[in-house]
């Protein structure tokens, strides 16, 4: 499957957000949508999911305009992950991720055994299947993460759509979601994910769009993609970008930010001398 | 933490488990229903009783007066349905409002749909309707308010939950008012005693005719609520989610708004404004079988009627004259919803 973005502008009411953007995510591909509060990123993710309307340009899967599609035509091709949140509603665990299941389920029925299948699967994929008959609102926020990464498997969808899922995790849930999110590019989905870590990107994604003020920056390899100055054009700080081995002996790209320095160049100027010192 | 995997079984047992609380509520819902042919102010004698609703079905030679027949037939049996009607239709209207606006504290009340469908009816009474014109009237006035109310919330850019109870308090304080100008300015001597005595709220002179009368809109609505039943779950995670799961939102709120405000108004229609049933009983129902409307649904539902059917009884006994309906259900529903709101741990998180 293929989500082609071609000449897209959108944005909410008359204020446009994104202005004629185009790119493409295919099967098995990782796309990491990178840049600041504010550029666009879940303007973007929003349209694409059909939940605003489309001002110029097209949304195509495998072609076709999903203009005229039906929430339900959408849902069952399309998964979203929201960011963590709490339902006002103590519901378990099980029936979160059966309503995964809502788009092939007939309007006035229930989902069958067939969908607690689905749904159990799922929950076992993703290891954590103690967590079925919990309740949804009395689990950790990182379980709560997976819970929702479930749901939208449930769905079977061929592009899952991650909108900063790491968003208000602690650092120990971010780094067991992000484990998990790299396992997904494995099945056959094609996987777009905003994030607000750059460092995320590299460590999950095939494929960057740097987004910034509502235009793509760049788009292409982790690697080759994400360097100091287009991160200082994205964010406005002073970043390096170092690459280290961890305990596993896998290589990391760390992004190492120059704290305080941003705003006063008096300091700038000191702290060079120094480093030249040293 | 947990970490063995639970087997089938364990969510057979939850599932199964809901299934023998509603088929207890409903056997409660049955005991309450036949014990109230027995009580009032005429005595009939629990073996007389049965034997008058077994001739029903089987033929039995008659040992009792046609009195009897007659307060069992013509006066209570038309009054207990439609305890049980109005009770069902108000406590599922008000566990698909909390739903729908993903807000436990929403009832038909609190959203001013009461206030709405008693400024209809008001009006209607006050215009000589007919009783198919009072209850379109109420229905209208419903829509209307819940209508202005939701409008309202939405413009309001702070807490959505805390937006909607307020804008509700406003519109319902808004249509109260309107009853009152109608009040003012009704016949003292005839329509005024009419209108306050009914939004007093009463099942007093409810006739077999009214009972028809409501039957319709209130099944209706109800059937429509129980099939949608598993997309109640899905709407409570908020609308847009709910989109993004395939559901089309506009069409699902449309249908079940309609249903709620049609259900509340065919019940204020016949019964007046009885308040708290559509808040406490949806809360009491998620304590019992949890918040997935596929057993809360039917358990609100049973339980609505239970409760209702219950209190009208009280009304009809407690003192040597009638108590109004409505003042009862706030005396029980306000202390019980403080108790539900300090240890609200049971009721929503």
């Amino acid at each position: 499957m293929e989500l082609e973005l071609r000449n897209l502008s959108c944005g909410y009411g008359q204020h446009r957000v994104i202005d004629n953007i185009s790119f493409t995510i295919n099967t098995r591909e990782v796309i990491g949508l990178l840049g600041a509060n504010g550029c666009g990123k879940t303007t973007l993710i929003k349209t694409i999911l059909g939940l605003l309307p489309v001002h110029g340009g097209e949304v195509l899967l495998d072609g076709e305009n999903i203009k005229y599609w039906s929430s339900a035509q959408i849902a069952r091709v399309v998964g979203y992950i929201p960011q963590m949140h709490t339902p006002p509603f103590p519901f378990q665990v099980l029936d979160v991720v059966l309503m995964g299941r809502t788009a092939h389920i007939k309007p006035f029925a229930s989902p069958a055994k067939k969908d607690i299948k689905i749904a159990e699967r799922v929950l076992e994929m993703l290891g954590i299947s103690y967590l079925r008959n919990r309740i949804y609102t009395e689990i950790s926020g990182g379980e709560r993460q997976l819970v929702l990464i479930a749901r939208a498997l449930a769905q079977e969808p061929k592009i899952l759509i991650m909108d900063e899922p790491t968003a208000s995790l602690d650092f120990g849930n971010q780094v067991k979601v992000l484990s998990q999110v790299n396992q997904l590019a494995s099945l056959d989905m094609a996987v777009l994910m905003s994030c607000h870590f750059p460092e995320h990107a590299f460590i999950y994604s095939s494929r960057v769009v740097l987004l910034n003020e509502g235009k793509i920056l760049h788009s292409g390899l982790p690697g080759e993609s994400i360097t100091s100055e287009r991160l200082k054009t994205l964010y406005g700080v002073d970043v390096d970008i170092v690459t280290v081995k961890n305990r596993m002996n896998q290589n990391l790209q760390v992004c190492i930010p120059s704290w305080g320095l941003v705003e006063s160049d008096e300091n700038l100027v000191e702290s060079e001398k120094e480093y030249a010192l040293a | 933490m947990k970490t063995a995997t639970p087997t089938g079984i364990e969510l057979a047992e939850n599932r199964r488990d809901a299934s023998w609380k509603i088929i207890i509520l409903l056997f409660v819902l049955l005991i309450i229903f036949i014990f109230s042919f027995a009580l009032g102010r005429y005595p009939v004698a629990p073996g007389e009783l049965l034997r008058v609703l077994i001739a029903q079905v089987v033929p039995l030679e008659a040992t009792w007066n046609d009195t009897v027949e007659t307060v069992i037939f013509q006066v209570r049996l038309p009054r207990i349905f439609a305890a049980i009607l109005v009770g069902a239709a108000l406590s599922a209207a008000g566990a698909a409002y909390q739903g729908m606006f993903k807000n436990p504290l929403v009832s038909p009340d609190i959203l001013g749909a009461s206030a709405g469908a008693g400024f209809g009816a008001a009006l209607g009474i006050f215009l000589s309707f007919s009783m198919v014109g009072i209850q379109l009237m109420a229905f209208a006035g419903g829509l209307l308010a819940v209508g202005l109310t939701y409008a309202i919330s939405v413009r309001i850019r702070h807490d959505p939950m805390l937006a909607l109870v307020l804008s509700g308090i406003m519109i319902g304080s808004l249509f109260t008012a309107a009853i009152s100008c109608i009040k003012y300015i009704a016949d003292p001597y005839d329509k005024l005693p009419a209108i306050t005595f009914w939004l007093m709220g009463s099942l007093a002179s409810i006739s077999q005719r009214d009972v028809y009368m409501v039957l319709a809109p209130i099944l209706l609505g109800g059937i429509l609520l129980y099939l949608l039943r598993w997309r109640l779950n899905v709407m409570a995670m908020g609308e847009e989610e709910a989109r993004v799961l395939g559901i089309n939102t506009t069409l699902m709120k449309t249908i079940v708004i309609g249903c709620c405000t049609l259900m509340t108004a065919a019940a204020v229609s016949i019964s007046g404004m009885i308040g708290w049933v559509g808040l406490v009983i949806p809360h009491l129902a998620r304590m019992i079988v949890g918040p997935n409307y596929q057993a809360l649904l039917p358990a609100s539902i049973l339980l609505g009627g239970a409760y209702l059917l219950l209190v009208d009884n009280l009304a009809r006994l407690l003192a040597s004259m009638e108590l109004p309906l409505g003042i009862l259900t706030a005396l029980i529903g306000v202390p019980f919803f403080l108790y539900l709101l300090l240890n609200s741990k049971w009721g929503w998180k």
